[in-house]
């Protein structure tokens, strides 16, 4: 059975076509915003790197070597995974980086509150956030995001 | 191909992009990263950001913990606590009063107008990274106070070195 045999055999009688568009339209949208978000935040960080450093010597985890380490490093991977989406090249792949980076900084705030350092976050896009429940709440909202949109694109492309 | 053949690929193609971020941000950064394995980066970080302070702030004094507490000795300066209200609460310099910057921005504040201009205040906020004391000090400043300094060591170089402090409003 040929592909297009198969999708008008499986749309539903009296589904309008804009349904499907919106279908499309909808995750790419996402995909794009999330990008973009994350490809300013990496800028960001680019730009300000001994800032961002500075930063994440602040939350005091692991040897001094690591901080320059991850300084240097997750604001191109931030970059590369937000600019990549935004285009929309290896969507699936960047949404599941993206999904690594806002688990991995969940932890890493969690850890950090359980200490009870009273840090800037470091992760304040237009003004600067200390560690918190707010911070805690906005990067639940990210990988609430990414991973859903990595869900919703992974059985679209399954099911055919 | 299955759902998790797709997502094997996925995963595949992530760990890629993640080397080739990785070393961009290695090559990019070289000088970041050289500094932290030698273990200087600490020093670097210290001294840029006294050159920016000294840049940004420039007519405001500075103290250091040794003159602070030589100061808070002597019994005659004030000592102002720029950290957030529940911060003061719970453990301050002995003495301080507390006046953030969000208290500091209304006119005609009350906790100012009891001070005469050219009674000596000592400002501090957190920790030696917090810039807070600063901005207030020259925010004092401005306001016509003309002994104001800023105590650069922080409550939480105070506590470390077992000066007074104190828990009551």
């Amino acid at each position: 059975m040929s592909n297009r045999t198969r999708q008008t055999k499986n749309r539903k009688p009296g589904s309008p076509r804009s349904y499907k568009k919106l279908d499309w339209l909808l995750p790419r949208l996402g995909g794009v915003v999330l990008g973009g978000i994350f490809f300013y935040a990496g800028l960001q960080k680019h730009y300000h790197d001994w800032d961002f450093a500075d930063a994440v010597l602040a939350y005091q985890l692991g040897p001094i070597w690591l901080a320059g380490l991850v300084a240097a490093v997750l604001p191109w991977v931030e970059l590369t995974a937000g600019g990549l989406l935004v285009v929309g090249l290896k969507r699936r792949s960047c949404l599941l980086l993206i999904v690594l980076l806002a688990a991995s900084f969940l932890i890493v705030l969690g850890v950090t509150m359980a200490r009870g350092l009273q840090i800037d976050c470091g992760c304040g896009l237009f003004f600067q956030r200390q560690v918190g429940v707010v911070a805690v709440l906005e990067d639940l909202v990210l990988l609430a995001w990414a991973a859903g949109l990595y869900w919703w694109e992974l059985k679209a492309v399954s099911r055919y | 191909m299955t759902r998790r053949g797709f997502f094997r690929q996925d995963l595949a193609w992530a760990a890629f992009l993640l080397v080739l971020a990785a070393a961009f941000g290695l090559a990019k950064h070289w000088p970041l990263v050289n500094l932290s394995f030698q273990g200087k980066l600490v020093a670097h970080l210290e001294e840029r950001r006294a050159h920016r302070r000294q840049a940004q702030f420039q007519g405001v004094r500075t103290l250091n913990l040794a003159q602070a507490y030589e100061l808070f000795q002597k019994g005659q300066s004030l000592f102002i606590d720029a950290r957030k209200p529940e911060e003061y609460a719970e453990l301050h310099i002995t003495g301080a009063v507390n006046l953030s910057p969000e208290k500091l921005q209304k006119p005609d504040n009350p906790d100012l107008s009891g001070i005469a201009k050219e009674r000596q205040i000592v400002v501090y906020c957190a920790e030696a990274h917090c810039d807070i004391a600063l901005k207030v000090a020259e925010k004092l400043q401005s306001l016509g106070f003309t002994q104001v300094a800023a105590f650069l060591g922080g409550f939480k170089g105070w506590d470390e070195a077992g000066y007074p402090v104190d828990t009551s409003q």
